[in-house]
C-alpha cells in the first residue's frame, strides 16, 4: 500500500512537471506548424508574461484573472512585435523558390535565437538575472490533500489551463473561419495564397495566439514555481521542443501528449536513480523515438497543427 | 539632449585622458566575476563590495602617491571565458592579483593560467578542495566544506538527529560538499539514508520530497543557493514534509527569506558573516554598504570585502616596489586579519583558511544567531 501511494504521487508530480512543458509546448507546435520554422523565442515571450505578470501583481494587485487576462493581451501583442522583427522580413520574397528555400528558414531560426538573447540578456540587465520575489498571496502553492497525496493549487490551475488551451485551439482550428484559414496556410503557403487566403494576416493571427499561449503559460507556472527569473524559459522551452520532435513536429495533441511522457520519465528516474538524471532520460526517449518513429510517435497523419 | 550626449562624451574622454595620464604609477587589481548570465547576482554584491573597499582604501592614504584601480572582467560562470580572461589579466603588467572567479570551476580552470603565469589568485567564494592544491599561486578567503560540512554534521549530532537525507546540486561543489558532509556523519556514527542530486536550474524539488519523505529521516541537509533552497523550501511545506531542514552558509542570504516567505522558517545554516553582528567593522560595513546599495549586504557580498581587502594589503605589505610574487608571499603571510566575516588566518603550508563558523537559525522570518 506505501509503495502504491508513493508511485501514486510520483505520477502526480510528474504528471504535473509535464503539464509545464505542455503548456509550452501548445503555442510552440502552433507556430511551427503554421511556419515550418522553430521559434526560439518563445521562451522570452514565456518569460516576459511571468514578468509583466509580476509587475502588475506588485503595483495593482488586482485579482489572478485580470493578471492573466492582461498577460493574454500583452502576449499578442508580443506575438505581433516578434513576428514583425524577426520573421516577417524574410517574407520579402514572395516567388515560389524562396518560400522553399531552406535558407531563408534557417536564418529564421537564427534571428529568432538573436532576438531571444536580446530580449533574455535585457531583462537581466534591468531586472538582474536573480529570482523575482512573488508576493505571498500570489503563490499557487497553496496545499490540497486529497486522501494521503499532496497537490498544489497551482497543479489544478495548469491542468485547467492546458486542458483549455487544448481544446479551445482545436475549436478555433477546425470550427472557424480564421482556423480553417490557419490549416490552409500551414498544409500549403503557396496554395492558400493562390486561393486567395491573406497568408500575412493568417501568419500574424497565429503568432498573436500562440504568444498568448506562452506568456499565459509564464505567469501561471511562474506563480507556481514561485520562480520568476530572465532564464526561465530556457529549460521548459527545450523539453517543449523536444516534446514537439516526438510528437511528430506538427500535432498539438501529440506534443502534450509526449510533455506528459517527458514529465513522469523524470519523476521516475528520479524515484529510481536521481534527478540529476533526468535529462538524459528525456533525451534518450528523443532518441529512441526518432529512431522507432521517424516522423515522430503522432506524425503519421497528413494533416498538419 | 544632444548637448548633454555631447558633454557626456567630453567627460567621459577626459576621464580617459586623466587616467593614462596617470597610467605610471598605477597599481591594478583584477577582478574576474560573473556580471551577466545566471550567476550575475553574486557578481554584482562582488562588485558593489569590491568598489566600496576600493574606495575607502584610496581614501586612507596606505599607498601615499600611487593609486589603485580595480579592472573588472566578466566571466558569465563559463570556464572559457574565465580562462580568456585569465590570459588576458597575465599580460596586464599593471596587474599585481587577482581576485576571483565566483564559482569553484571557473576558478579553477583559470587557476591553471595564473598558475603558469605566476600571478597570485584570491578568490573569494571558490571553496572546492582542489582549488588550493592547483599551485602555489592560489589563495581563498573562504572556509571550505571540508570545514563547514563537517561542522553540520557534528552539529545535527548534537541535536541527537541520526538519519540524514543530503540533497545537493550536481556541481564540483555540491558534490564536495555532500562528500564531506557524508563522511563525518559516518565517522560520528550516524547515517545518510539518502543522497540526491538535481541538475542546475532545477526549480521543481516534489518528486525529490516525495522520496526524501518515504527513507524517513530525522533530518533533510541542503547543499544548494538560496533559489533553488527557497523553492525547495516552499515545495516543502505544500507538501507537509514536517522534518527540520539544514544548510550550508550560501542560504545565509537575506533574500532567501523574502523569496520563501513563512517556508524558511526553522532553517538552520553555519555562517562566518552575520550582519547584526555588534562588532563594529562589521556594523560599519553593514551601515556603509545599505547607504550606498540600499540593502543589506549577504554572506557573499562580506566575503568579497573582505578579499579586496586582503588583496590591497597584501600590496602594501609588498610595497615599496611590490611585484607578483612579492605580492603572493605577503598574501601567504596573512595572519589574524580583522575581517567582517571573522578573524581570518591562511595556514602557512596547506593555504587553507581558518575563520570562526557561528550557528544561525530562521525564526520568525529573520536569520538569528544560536547562541
Amino acid at each position: 500500500m506505501m509503495e502504491t501511494d508513493f508511485l501514486i504521487q510520483q505520477l502526480i508530480n510528474g504528471i504535473s512537471i509535464g503539464l509545464v512543458y505542455a503548456l509550452m509546448a501548445i503555442g510552440f507546435t502552433l507556430i511551427f506548424g503554421v511556419l515550418n520554422v522553430v521559434n526560439f523565442a518563445h521562451g522570452e515571450i514565456y518569460m516576459l508574461g511571468a514578468f509583466v505578470g509580476l509587475l502588475l501583481i506588485t503595483t495593482f494587485a488586482p485579482p489572478l484573472f485580470v493578471v492573466i487576462i492582461f498577460v493574454l493581451a500583452f502576449g499578442a501583442v508580443m506575438g505581433l512585435a516578434l513576428d514583425r522583427v524577426a520573421f516577417r522580413p524574410f517574407r520579402r520574397f514572395r516567388d515560389e523558390a524562396s518560400m522553399k528555400s531552406k535558407a531563408i528558414r534557417e536564418a529564421t531560426l537564427l534571428s529568432s535565437l538573436a532576438l531571444s538573447i536580446v530580449i533574455r540578456e535585457g531583462v537581466e540587465k534591468i531586472f538582474g538575472s536573480n529570482m523575482q520575489v512573488v508576493p505571498q498571496d500570489y503563490l499557487l502553492i497553496s496545499p490540497v490533500q486529497i486522501g494521503s497525496f499532496s497537490f498544489a493549487s497551482g497543479q489544478f490551475l495548469i491542468f485547467g489551463l492546458s486542458m483549455a488551451m487544448l481544446v479551445g485551439l482545436q475549436l478555433l482550428l477546425f470550427k472557424t473561419h480564421i482556423g480553417r484559414s490557419i490549416r490552409a496556410v500551414a498544409s500549403n503557403p503557396a496554395g492558400a495564397m493562390y486561393v486567395g487566403i491573406h497568408t500575412e494576416n493568417v501568419i500574424m493571427a497565429t503568432f498573436a495566439v500562440g504568444s498568448m499561449l506562452g506568456a499565459s503559460a509564464g505567469i501561471v507556472v511562474g506563480l507556481y514555481q514561485g520562480a520568476v527569473f530572465p532564464a526561465m524559459g530556457f529549460a521548459p522551452g527545450i523539453k517543449a521542443f523536444v516534446a514537439m520532435v516526438m510528437g511528430g513536429l506538427h500535432s498539438i495533441p501529440g506534443a502534450v501528449i509526449c510533455a506528459l511522457i517527458l514529465g513522469i520519465a523524470e519523476t521516475f528516474t528520479t524515484s529510481y536513480l536521481a534527478q540529476g538524471w533526468g535529462d538524459l532520460v528525456a533525451y534518450a526517449f528523443l532518441l529512441l523515438t526518432l529512431i522507432f518513429f521517424p516522423t515522430g510517435i503522432f506524425g503519421a497523419a497528413r494533416e498538419r497543427v | 539632449m544632444l548637448r548633454r550626449t555631447v558633454n557626456e562624451f567630453l567627460a567621459i574622454g577626459l576621464c580617459a585622458f586623466a587616467s593614462l595620464a596617470s597610467a605610471q604609477n598605477e597599481i591594478a587589481v583584477g577582478y574576474q566575476l560573473p556580471l551577466t548570465g545566471d550567476n550575475s547576482q553574486y557578481g554584482t554584491l562582488f562588485k558593489n563590495s569590491a568598489d566600496m573597499a576600493l574606495e575607502q582604501f584610496n581614501a586612507s592614504g596606505k599607498l601615499p602617491g600611487t593609486k589603485v584601480v580595480i579592472k573588472y572582467e566578466d566571466s558569465k560562470s563559463d570556464a572559457k571565458e574565465g580562462v580568456n580572461i585569465a590570459r588576458k589579466f597575465s599580460d596586464d603588467a599593471h596587474i599585481l592579483g587577482v581576485i576571483g572567479d565566483f564559482n569553484s570551476t571557473v576558478s579553477m580552470a583559470a587557476g591553471q593560467i595564473y598558475a603558469e603565469q605566476h600571478v597570485p589568485q584570491l578568490s573569494q567564494s571558490a571553496s572546492h578542495p582542489d582549488f588550493l592544491k592547483i599551485s602555489d599561486w592560489q589563495f581563498r578567503n573562504i572556509t571550505t566544506m571540508a570545514v563547514e560540512s563537517p561542522f553540520i554534521a557534528k552539529w545535527m549530532a548534537q541535536n541527537n538527529l541520526k538519519h540524514y537525507a543530503v540533497i545537493g546540486i550536481q556541481n564540483d561543489w555540491g558534490q564536495s560538499s555532500v562528500k564531506n558532509f557524508s563522511e563525518e556523519a559516518a565517522t560520528l556514527g550516524n547515517e545518510v539514508v539518502d543522497t540526491e542530486f538535481f541538475n542546475p536550474g532545477n526549480r521543481d524539488f516534489r518528486s525529490i520530497l516525495t522520496k526524501v519523505a518515504r527513507s524517513k529521516p530525522d533530518a533533510i541537509v541542503l547543499f544548494m543557493f538560496y533559489e533553488e533552497a527557497a523553492s525547495f523550501l516552499q515545495q516543502r511545506a505544500q507538501m507537509n514534509v514536517q522534518t527540520v531542514v539544514y544548510g550550508g552558509s550560501p542560504l545565509y542570504e537575506p533574500k532567501l527569506l523574502q523569496l520563501a516567505g513563512p517556508a524558511a522558517n526553522g532553517l538552520m545554516m553555519p555562517s562566518t558573516f552575520v550582519a547584526q553582528s555588534a562588532d563594529a567593522s562589521v556594523k560599519a560595513y553593514v551601515e556603509g554598504y545599505r547607504q550606498r546599495y540600499g540593502s543589506e549586504p549577504s554572506m557573499f557580498a562580506a566575503q568579497a570585502y573582505d578579499a579586496t581587502n586582503i588583496m590591497l594589503d597584501a600590496i602594501v605589505a609588498a610595497g615599496p616596489e611590490p611585484t607578483r610574487a612579492k605580492v603572493r608571499d605577503a598574501l601567504a603571510a596573512t595572519h589574524d586579519y580583522p575581517g567582517v566575516t571573522g578573524v581570518t588566518t591562511f595556514d602557512p603550508i596547506t593555504r587553507e583558511v581558518t575563520k570562526q563558523l557561528n550557528r544561525m537559525i530562521v525564526s520568525d522570518g529573520a536569520y538569528k544567531v544560536i547562541q
